[in-house]
């Protein structure tokens, strides 16, 4: 009986042995060494076919309205309080009661327009005219500080909300007029009301005007404002610091302080605007944009604030004269692991030792990139250049951001009429199809939509982006960072959304900028480049991995079973102790 | 339990080990009271007036609240409104008692509440120089907020009947350095309602308040001084060595009990 245990055990052993290797041969040759499995291939020939995975269907994805229609009747041009403003024929156009109030100030539109914004009456507040030349020389605009997607205690959720792109909310803080009311459209989604969003406010004033800028800070942390370009004094007229750096020109405004900045700008130009109160962090969270002094010229009531940036819809005296359409583009770029502290706490003490110490912006990788405020396909929506035939447009341009842009615009080569504010004269003046910006770089570019080859190549939809590839990503997935387009009027379609061949819908959702969307699904009716199915779906698969391990094991189990036989020694010696 | 129920040796060292690291890690520690750790001190919050879920009942059914447009005011006809350089009062009401109110006004009373950053507990911002105020049903209320801050402050009630109050919400606002005032009637119902700051964070950071209307039903979440956050913050510090030690401490003293008790009820 001794003998046919240990005969068996061995038996069982190559036997489990043998049938396993075949098995293994069978799932997958390279588990073997390759003599072993040249050997089972002469022998035994090629294996069955074995087929791949299927190609899954998409999954069911729920798109977002390309265009949310708010109120259509913005889009067309109007005259509001007798202020004139062009037509905006995009999606989302400015509101022009508020443009109105910003042209005229706050404190002189008529009640019932500015109960059609959600500003204060001293948000934008317009006094004497100075000089006598028919418009108001004495601005003094108010600004509050928000943080959009921060963090609730009690839901997770980012609070007030604010997208750049599908499923995409990283945290900001943007300068904004002084709104009143709720900073929330509801309290069931958290969204953020329309005025309360990304970039901050670009800001216009005449050369000469004397403008009170008053920060009010209504964040939990120290803020400043510091006019990069614009002529300022060091100090204003009381002694007290104008520059905005702290510690150097003052201390920073506290949480629930405030504090007004005096200039009267003597030279024009596309200038810059930011905080300076720790500016590796504040300003790369947004508390940057746009200050342009416009040309003092008679009866220039000048839209003061562009909330959203973009068309600017009542522009100067001086931009009208040569300029069909104006626009302010403010490109930035968005560090997750940064703009996400906010979320990660609600204590304010934890926020900042976490943004302004632990992180490290040496250390820095953008993941998202925007164009005024929002990315790809959310750009379509209020961003996108809109031009017709032989108009010529004005784009002043800022990079608020810490990597540099390579702007490209299709179909078009521009000129690039001023650099960081300062006109070249038109001998210098550079035409070409990729402007660089480096941080804190302006220029204004003057497209001419002239169908002569050079200027532009004739109507379409021009996309316009970022030549460093990465800025055409959202989370490393295309289409997405700050495309936009050149849209000639014709090529517009309903509701201001351009006729592109092909639909849109998928970009519209959250899963694709997760990754989860296959960029060619539907493009082929059989889907050949759908999303594969899982490896082993198929059964057969399933039982021969089960069966190789059942084999391992058996062959394992015998092993023991020998060793420990009687007659092997080994308990023979157990029991003689 | 006395010495000789303990059974065995492995007890003892567990009970000893179990305090000695206890004790260790108290010292070590640099708090164990901190308020992230207490635990919430409401048990039977009512959802009604909180934010997830809670405002279902302040929700509109017949106005679609995920498309209002405040920025418009869309729905604005209706909302009475002061607004002028000094702030905002908008849907007070000193004449109409709710239709389940009875005996109309039960009582007046007046408050006054301060708000601005030196109201702010550890931890936040901003404060209210008070957060929960007790009403009799169907009182009429005078509500006075003294902004202290330089910016402005508001004080914003939810959860009021909708037929007489736009959107069910009371609201005042204070530019800064501003007092203003206004006044509502509350139903007759137990209720408690929100009151808060609706400027961006300012809630979050420790602009919230209750009224409680009766026997209120409950606390809402994360009202400064009176009920904690649903969301836990995470811990400032890392998690340190004194933690752990805490946590092994009190297992092996719960093992020791365990083993001294069962010791006692095998006999």
């Amino acid at each position: 009986m001794f003998g046919n245990t240990r005969i068996i055990s061995g038996l069982v052993m190559v036997v489990s042995a043998v049938a396993a290797l075949y098995v293994a041969w069978l799932l997958n040759p390279s588990y073997l060494p390759p003599a072993v499995s040249d050997f089972l291939y002469s022998n035994l020939g090629e294996r069955p076919f074995a087929p791949a995975p299927p190609t899954m269907d998409m999954a069911k994805l729920q798109p977002e309205e390309v265009c949310p229609e708010r109120r259509p009747q913005w889009r067309e041009a109007q005259t509001i309080d007798g202020v004139e403003m062009q037509a905006s024929p995009l999606c989302h156009p400015d509101n022009p009661y508020e443009v109105a109030a910003f042209v005229k100030g706050t404190n002189n539109v008529s009640p019932g327009t500015l109960m059609q914004t959600q500003l204060t009456p001293d948000a934008v507040v317009k006094g004497r005219d100075l000089d006598g030349d028919g418009d108001p020389d004495e601005i003094h605009i108010r600004l509050e500080v928000a943080e959009l997607n921060g963090h609730s205690p009690d839901a997770p959720v980012e609070v007030p909300g604010y997208a750049i792109a599908p499923g995409v909310r990283p945290g900001f803080w943007v300068f904004v007029p002084k709104y009143r009311g709720m900073a929330t459209e509801n309290l069931i989604t958290f969204k953020a009301q329309p005025g309360l969003r990304m970039p901050s406010v670009p800001i216009r004033v005449e050369q000469g005007d004397e403008v009170k800028i008053t920060l009010e800070n209504t964040h939990y942390l120290p803020h400043t404002i510091h006019l990069h370009g614009v002529d300022h004094p060091y100090q204003d007229a009381n002694g007290e610091g104008n520059d905005g750096v702290p510690r150097v020109s003052e201390m920073p405004v506290m949480p629930g302080d405030a504090r007004t900045y005096d200039i009267k700008p003597r030279q024009t130009g596309t200038m810059f605007y930011h905080c300076h109160v720790q500016p590796q962090a504040h300003i790369l969270m947004g508390l940057n944009s746009l200050f342009i002094v416009e040309e003092n010229r008679p009866n220039n009531f000048v839209q003061t604030l562009n909330v959203g940036a973009g068309h600017v819809r009542h522009s100067s005296v001086g931009v009208r004269e040569r300029y069909g359409r104006e626009y302010d583009m403010h490109y930035q770029d968005v560090d997750y692991d940064m703009h996400n502290i906010i979320q990660s706490s609600n204590d304010p003490r934890v926020i900042s030792e976490r943004i302004h110490r632990s992180f490290n912006i040496t250390q820095r990788k953008p993941e998202a990139f925007v164009l005024n405020g929002h990315s790809f396909p959310y750009t379509i929506r209020d961003s996108m250049i809109v031009v017709k035939e032989n108009e010529r447009i004005k784009m002043r341009v800022l990079n608020g951001g810490a990597v540099s842009l390579a702007l490209h615009t299709h179909g078009h080569k521009v000129t690039a009429t001023h650099l960081d504010g300062i006109a070249r004269p038109p001998a210098q003046q550079i035409i070409r199809d990729v402007v660089h910006f480096g941080p804190a770089q302006r220029a204004d570019l003057e497209l001419e939509a002239k169908n002569d080859g050079l200027h532009s190549y004739g109507p379409g939809i021009w996309v316009m982006h970022d030549h460093h590839e990465q800025g055409t990503t959202t989370n490393g997935i295309n289409m997405g960072g700050h495309i936009s387009a050149i849209v000639y009027e014709q090529f517009l379609g309903e509701s201001g959304i351009p006729k592109v061949v092909g639909g849109l819908g998928p970009l519209f959702t959250p899963e694709y900028f997760r990754g989860e969307v296959p960029i060619f699904a539907g493009m082929d009716p059989q889907g050949l480049l759908n999303t594969p199915g899982q490896r082993q779906t198929n059964s057969t698969g399933t039982l021969l991995t089960v069966l190789l391990a059942v084999l391992l094991g058996l062959f394992f189990g015998a092993l023991t079973w020998l060793i420990r036989s009687p007659g092997s020694g080994v308990t023979a010696a157990r029991k003689k102790r | 339990m006395t010495i000789r129920t303990i059974r065995s040796a492995p007890e003892v060292f567990c009970l000893a080990a179990g305090l000695a690291l206890i004790g260790l890690a108290a010292t070590v520690s640099p708090g164990l009271t901190q308020e992230a750790q207490t635990g919430a001190a409401e048990s039977k919050t009512d959802m009604r007036g909180s934010h997830d879920g809670g405002e279902a009942n302040a929700a509109a059914k017949d106005v679609d609240h995920s498309k209002m447009d405040h920025s418009q005011h869309a729905g604005h006809e209706g909302h009475k409104m002061v607004l002028d350089d000094n702030g905002m009062v908008m849907n007070w009401n000193d004449d109409t008692p709710p239709r389940d109110c009875k005996n109309g006004i039960s009582e007046d009373v007046e408050f006054t509440v301060h708000a601005g950053r030196k109201y702010a507990k550890p931890g936040q911002s901003f404060g209210f120089s008070t957060n929960e105020w007790n009403v009799k049903p169907c009182a009429r209320v005078k509500i006075t907020l003294v902004n202290e801050d330089k910016i402005r402050h508001q004080w914003m009630m939810h959860g009021l009947p909708r037929y007489i109050y736009p959107q069910a919400m009371f609201h005042l606002e204070a530019a800064g350095g501003q007092t203003r005032s206004g006044t509502f009637i509350v139903p007759s119902g137990d209720e408690t309602l929100l009151v808060h700051c609706d400027m961006a964070q300012h809630m979050e950071k420790g602009l919230k308040a209750q009224l409680k209307i009766g026997a209120g039903s409950g606390d809402l979440p994360s009202v400064p001084g009176i009920s904690a956050a649903r969301v836990q913050d995470p811990q400032a510090q890392r998690t340190g060595g004194w933690q752990i030690a805490l946590l092994l401490g009190g297992l092996l003293l719960g093992v020791g009990i365990g083993g001294g008790l069962l010791g006692r009820k095998s006999k």
